[in-house]
């Protein structure tokens, strides 16, 4: 394999701003390019070529006839996304339909496509732009009317010329034929498309808006004003300009200072890490413009190490949403003492083996580890070093999970890193094995949701791209400027077995549910209604090309059903315990099997009266009537037979039903008792909160909050970790009444986690069904754990400069790039 | 004079070429022979009842691609347009001597009416000579078929076929745009007897009529790429093509059963998430949808599961399709009829098992995995457990008469792409199960109903679950007993008019079982057969078989022993079972 032939970004930094577009289609293309040309000499031919080129190129760009050859421009056939966008509502409120792809300033991809993982999040999106506050709406739509620069359309034109004529004063390659006319630009390359992209889309400028929410300029702020920036303009798709963000960036870090490639997961680290220190630090110095929140958080900062028990306006974000606890068993073979330690990681980072699966890698990033010879374990109980076992298990799980493929290896006879082409497969959905016994909630379910792909040779060149599922639109695929929508299946591309040497690198897995899945898979690939939007398909001119449908995927929802799909989102906290409860959504429906026939069970199996409807005997004539008869018997017999088998049936379901109700009355008198128990710590705990920080009774949102109970009645008080909610709404009495309208919509686009318990959700359910959830109902809003907290900021603090490391298999192996 | 460029090509160009040149294979350039080899240290699989030696290992070779779909290698990785889909070699075995399978259970009864019994138009059109078999029409040798590019018949074929053991084995292998015939009892294996090269398309699943073969006739269907299907004769060498050009469903075939009992019938899953019954014989029709009295049907809470868009029960069954079912949105990734031939099992991409009684158009049970989607599955061959496996790494088995998850089997490092039992190695109370993946691995596992540990139970974290846990265990004898009594009483009939619009039942949904309440199963052997992902399994009488992703198709032969005499056999796997059982059982506690 020639690891450099295909190199996107080559490692000086490039003057011109396209410079960093990946010269990786350019080569081949032109490969192709003087095959056609060899096939067609004269023009016609050539365009009828070309047109078969882009006929079998298929949906990525929908030809449009051959292109005249006429100098003045074509209105520009609309890109796959704009497509996309035609047949959405109105912009929502919440920023998560804005599409906006990013200026790449030189190798800096890395953080183009961790920055689009981070907003597609939507709790991380919620609480960046709710963190301390909003900017008030109108500051910020003077400040976007400054930033939001709509392209001159002539611009493109002069670009355009310009292109044209650099092109003509290159001269032709030796042995090409020469051609009076040059060939177009490829439409299909990624960097046409960004040059397009650049020249028609609008460009949002972001500026330093931190004074708005009173804070210091930092990362996080330059990220803010980014995030507020897109979800504040105008347009639903255009090109961030995060030159800002990239100012702070490598004023406060001198590593990416050069233009030089970057490690994205690295970047993502040090982002997070970032963000942390800025909100912690933004804490600590109460302002006096701050509102309430400020006060609050100043008075909650009052015992200084509990800043990790503030409600969803603190601090504590980013550790709630990321934050997972590993515990690492290690067990003294002398004395077999078990010692255990707990390490809290922002990410994780696996080893990789060829043909292997994420699932195995992080098994294996579990297995026993035998600590012998130089790496012996110090027991403390039998004294000295000894021989140990260890394993690393996770002991409470994000609600995102990074994870960071150790695609970059340190090779020993090369004294450098080399990339691995293992096939690492991943999944769409995850759920752990490698947790702890006593974890909470060790069945959670994780969904794909961003993919950063590491396209290139080797560690220190390269381009990173993110294909990124948004809420209800899909997949997409963020190339710098360029944004387009993709298929599903696009998202396998990246296993590390596909030609042109572009792997996942890091993955990110979101906590969802088992309704929430199986909704979204029962919308997908869905053929859009053909009457959806009768004349807004063909207004341009553009039929709906057929090969296009795939891109859309699920993407293409049609607007009507988006209420069906919210509610059903918002019905999710009602039944947390998806994987075990889901059943009842059937049971509660009307045509399941009316409870008349109940008694059925306790009968002996009837001789079942024939159903089939008897006709009068005729008297019989002949052979054939006969025939029809010893049919007709046939048939009854079969028609009975057939009775007995639904009867069966029924039965059978009965007995399902039945066991299952009888597990349900086990499992609500465990709740009860637990209940009563907790109830107590509740209380207890309450008064606690409430001395702490006035604000305890934020409505703990969905999810988090039932999982962690559930498991909380095995628990001891210490080993509970609950999962507080997302941080993400400020109370309407902070924020200006726009704010709170905004917010209101936003909500109930937001994903279930966030909706208050307190609702009730479910349509009234009948017998058995109904104390499935209310046990569930009045269970105390997620305390934080107190010592939990204070563990965690001790060892936040000894593991030096307050920075999370992520975890690697080898605990000594922090990221190498690093060293 | 100017060449004129190709005209567009229906069906994409399939990206195996492209791939196999990324991985440092060479793209062959000419057409090349298989090659046998006898690896030197072989492979040995050791096992408790003994040592499998690996006999050989069959290298199809990969034909070169057609000259008018040169590979167009798009270097751009993030290039949006869908690659076509394209499979792993997989084998349909038949051997046309009388069947004597000595294997678990030696009897079944199988009691369930042929499909489509009961609607006239579907009732066989009685042949004018019951021994001689209706052919396909076609000569596939002086085809002109723009879909087959070329035949390549071995010259000793007649010779090969009249000396042959008529009990051998025969094999069908796609291998990329090849589909190659082989005789596995000949000395000359790696000469395939024919080879049939294809354009336009792959062919990604294929199977075998065990009821209609005879020593001049071999009914083959194959699905492929681009959604149209071939029934092929290969002793005649005729052929026809069915859903010609995508006519009835235009989306890929994923997988190509015949239907228990039929000659004429096959099923075959598209990968749009349709299952379609054809008939070998019928012509293809537009296929539009009927629903019947309106389209009451869609909004039907079952439709969620199962769609009938046209029943079996149709009385317009002039031509193709005989009945089309829509499960999903989602591919259908592999199904598999009961060795009863009362339900059929599918498992889909979107991670759900559905159990169809498919005389009665109706879906019983949902299923889903633990996560990701299912690739594969299996029935044991008493059909009262389903095998599956997964994008979540495992082998999972389900109970049919206690309609729930017996145990998760936890051993492979990728995704499982194959089960099968061993029938040779299963009795009342134990079963074989192998399985292969994408991680080059090959698994056995054992499992006893009795054998069974529940990971967590001892637990305290689970105290809540464990009281639960032990109840629903024994609860399960009693109604695992009233069950299977009452399976077995169950009898079908075919629909009759007024049935078909009743509304079915709803389908029980099962949700997934926590981790710390299904048992966990470690594997007896685990082996890496190969260097590239395997995608078939196959168990024989005297052998196991592995096909890879490649063309290496391997063979191991099993133990002497064990062939001949069952009885002590059985008891010895028992007994192994359980020791087995115990000691990986503890051990993966101890790792939890």
């Amino acid at each position: 394999m020639n690891p450099d032939r295909q190199v996107g970004c080559s490692p000086p930094a490039r003057p011109s701003r396209f410079a960093s577009l990946s010269p990786v289609m350019v080569a081949s293309w032109s490969i192709e390019e003087t095959e056609s040309h060899r096939k067609s000499r004269t023009r016609a031919m050539w365009y009828r070529s070309l047109r078969w080129l882009t006929l079998i190129k298929g949906s990525a760009a929908p030809a449009v006839g051959a292109p005249p050859p006429k100098k003045e421009l074509q209105p520009l056939p609309m890109t796959p996304l704009e497509k996309m966008l035609m047949e959405l509502g109105p912009i929502r409120e919440d920023g998560s339909d804005k599409f906006f792809g990013m200026e790449n300033f030189g190798n800096t991809c890395y953080c183009n496509s961790i920055l689009q993982c981070l907003y597609y999040s939507v709790p991380f999106r919620e609480a960046v732009l709710n963190y301390p506050k909003r900017t008030p709406i109108e500051s910020l739509e003077a400040a976007l009317a400054k930033a939001l620069r709509y392209q001159d359309p002539n611009a493109r034109q002069e670009a355009e010329a310009l292109a044209e004529k650099q092109k003509a004063a290159n001269p032709p390659r030796p042995g090409q034929p020469p051609n009076p006319q040059q060939k177009p630009e490829d439409k299909d390359s990624p960097e046409y498309k960004k040059k397009i992209a650049l020249q028609t889309l609008p460009l949002l400028e972001t500026a330093n808006n931190s004074d708005s929410y009173a804070m210091a300029e930092s990362l996080f702020t330059s990220m803010k004003d980014i995030f507020e920036s897109v979800v504040g303009s105008q347009s639903r798709i255009g090109i961030i300009r995060p030159q800002h963000f990239l100012d702070v960036l490598r004023r406060e870090h001198e590593m990416f200072r050069t233009a030089m490639h970057q490690d994205a997961h690295e970047f993502l680290n040090l982002l997070l890490n970032a963000v942390v220190t800025n909100v912690e630090d933004a804490a600590k110095e109460p302002s006096p413009e701050k509102l309430l929140p400020a006060a609050e958080s100043s008075e909650s900062l009052q015992p200084s190490s509990s800043s990790g028990l503030k409600t969803p306006n603190t601090t504590r974000w980013v550790h709630e949403l990321f934050e997972g606890l590993l515990t690492s068993e290690t067990q003294c073979l002398a004395c077999e003492k078990v010692s255990q330690r707990d390490e809290v990681f922002l990410d994780l980072s696996v080893d990789l083996e060829q043909h292997s699966s994420v699932t195995s890698c992080l098994r294996k990033f579990s297995a026993e580890e035998t600590l012998c010879e130089k790496n012996k374990f110090h027991c403390d109980n039998c004294g000295g070093l000894q021989e140990a076992e260890k394993r690393m298990k996770i002991k409470r799980l994000p609600r995102i999970l990074a994870l960071h493929l150790k695609r970059f290896k340190y090779t020993e006879d090369l004294q450098r890193l080399q990339k691995l082409f293992h096939r690492v497969v991943y999944p769409y959905h995850l759920r752990l094995f490698n947790t702890t016994d006593d974890a909470e909630d060790p069945d959670r379910l994780y969904e794909l949701y961003a993919v950063v792909v590491h396209i290139g040779g080797g560690p220190y060149h390269g381009h990173y791209v993110a294909i990124i599922k948004t809420q209800d639109r899909g997949w997409l695929l963020f190339d710098d400027e360029m944004v387009e929508p993709v298929d599903k299946n696009y998202v396998r591309n990246f296993f590390g077995d596909k030609p042109g040497l572009a792997c996942a690198y890091v993955l990110f897995y979101q906590e969802t549910t088992m309704e929430a899945m199986m909704k979204e898979q029962e919308q997908e690939n869905m053929e859009p209604p053909a009457e959806a939007n009768p004349f807004t398909t063909k207004q341009n001119g553009y039929p709906h090309s057929p090969a296009l449908a795939h891109v859309h995927s699920a993407s293409q929802i049609p607007v009507p059903e988006e209420h069906d799909r919210f509610t059903g989102l918002k019905r999710a906290p009602t039944a947390p315990q998806l994987s075990t409860h889901y059943e009842h959504a059937d049971s509660e429906n009307p045509v399941s099997p009316p409870p008349v026939q109940t008694p059925i069970i306790s009968l002996p199996p009837v001789p079942p009266i024939p159903e089939t409807p008897t006709s009068p005997l005729v008297s019989r004539k002949s052979d054939l009537q006969s025939k029809k008869e010893r049919a007709k018997e046939e048939k009854e017999r079969k028609a009975r037979e057939e009775k007995e088998r639904k009867e069966k049936e029924k039965q059978r379901r009965k007995a399902v039903e039945a066991e299952f109700k009888e597990n349900q009355r086990r499992d609500e008198a465990n709740l009860k008792a637990a209940l009563e128990a907790s109830k107590a710590t509740k209380e207890d705990e309450d008064r606690r909160n409430h001395k702490e920080n006035g604000s305890a009774k934020k409505p703990a949102g969905g999810l988090g909050r039932f999982r962690s109970f559930s498991q909380r009645i095995n628990k001891d008080k210490e080993s509970r970790h609950s999962l507080p909610p997302i941080p993400s709404l400020p109370n309407g009495d902070q924020s200006s009444s726009k704010v709170s309208i905004e917010q209101g919509q936003s909500e109930i686009l937001r994903k279930p986690v966030s909706q208050p318990p307190s609702q009730p959700l479910s349509p009234p359910l009948g017998g058995q069904v109904a104390h499935s959830s209310p046990p569930e109902a009045p269970t105390p809003p997620a305390q934080p754990e107190q010592q939990e907290s204070i563990k965690n900021s001790r060892h936040d603090r000894s593991s030096g400069h307050g920075k999370w490391r992520s975890f690697s298999l080898r605990k000594k192996s922090f990221n190498i790039l690093s060293s | 004079m100017f060449v004129l460029p190709p005209p567009p090509p229906r069906y994409t160009v399939p990206v195996a070429y492209a791939a196999g040149a990324s991985n440092g294979m060479a793209v062959p350039i000419v057409e090349t022979n298989n090659i046998i080899t006898h690896p030197e240290n072989g492979c040995p699989l050791q096992v408790g009842e003994g040592t499998y030696q690996l006999q050989d290992d069959l290298h199809l070779a990969t034909p070169p691609p057609h000259p008018s779909e040169a590979p167009i290698i798009n270097p751009n990785p993030l290039a949006t347009n869908p690659a076509p889909p394209t499979s792993g070699v997989k084998l349909s075995l038949v051997s046309l001597g009388p069947r004597n399978k000595t294997a678990f259970p030696s009897k079944l009864n199988v009691t369930a009416p042929p499909f489509g019994d009961g609607n006239s138009t579907l009732a066989p059109i009685p042949a004018k000579d019951a021994s001689k078999k209706r052919k396909p029409k076609n000569n596939i040798i002086k085809s002109s078929s723009s879909f087959v590019s070329r035949v390549i018949i071995h010259e000793a074929t007649t010779k090969r076929l009249n000396d042959r053991d008529p009990e051998g084995l025969f094999a069908f292998a796609n291998i990329n745009r090849a589909f190659q015939w082989l005789d596995l009892s000949s000395k000359v294996k790696d000469e395939p007897l024919s080879k049939i090269l294809f354009t336009k398309a792959h062919m990604i699943c294929h199977d075998v009529n065990e009821i209609s073969k005879s020593s001049s006739h071999i009914d083959v269907v194959m699905g492929s790429s681009a959604g149209d299907i071939f029934w092929y004769e290969p002793i005649s060498q005729k052929y026809a093509r069915i859903n010609k050009n995508g006519v009835i469903n235009n989306s890929p075939v994923t997988h190509i059963k015949w239907i228990p009992g039929s000659e004429n019938f096959f099923m075959a899953a598209h990968e749009n998430g349709q299952l379609v019954v054809y008939d070998k014989e019928k012509e293809d029709a537009l296929f539009t949808t009927e629903l019947p009295h309106g389209s009451t049907e869609s909004v039907k809470p079952s439709s969620r599961s199962l769609q009938v868009l046209k029943s079996v029960n149709s009385q317009n069954q002039k031509t193709n399709p005989v009945a089309v079912w829509k499960l999903a949105n989602q591919k259908i990734s592999q199904f598999a009829f009961s060795p009863d031939q009362r339900h059929l099992a599918v498992v889909l991409e979107d991670g759900s098992l559905r159990l169809l009684d498919y005389l009665q158009e109706e879906v019983l049970d949902v299923f889903r995995s633990y996560y990701g989607g299912f690739t594969c599955l299996c029935w044991s061959p008493d059909g009262k457990y389903i095998v599956t496996g997964g994008q979540d790494d495992l082998v999972t088995i389900w109970s049919l008469p206690e309609r729930k998850i017996i145990a998760r089997c936890q051993g492979h490092d990728s995704w499982v792409s194959a089960v099968a039992f061993d029938p040779w190695r299963c009795d009342e109370r134990t079963y074989r199960i192998g399985s292969v993946g994408d991680d080059c691995n090959l698994l056995l596992w054992d499992f006893s109903v009795g054998m069974l540990h529940r990971p967590k139970a001892h637990h305290q974290a689970s105290a809540r679950h464990r009281s639960s846990l032990i109840a629903s265990s024994s609860q399960q004898i009693n109604r695992r007993r009233a069950d299977s009594a009452g399976n077995r009483m169950r009898s079908d009939s075919q629909m009759t008019a007024a049935d078909s619009e009743a509304v079915p039942d709803q389908p029980i949904q099962h949700p997934v079982e926590s981790r710390s309440r299904t048992a966990l199963l470690p594997p007896i052997m685990s082996k890496s057969v190969g260097e590239d992902p395997i995608c078939w399994l196959g168990f024989q009488e005297d052998s196991i078989m592995t096909s890879s992703l490649e063309g290496h198709i391997r063979t191991w032969d099993r133990p002497r022993e064990n062939i001949s005499d069952n009885y002590g056999d059985h008891n010895s796997s028992a007994a192994l079972g359980t020791s087995v059982g115990s000691n990986p059982a503890a051990s993966s506690r101890g790792s939890l």
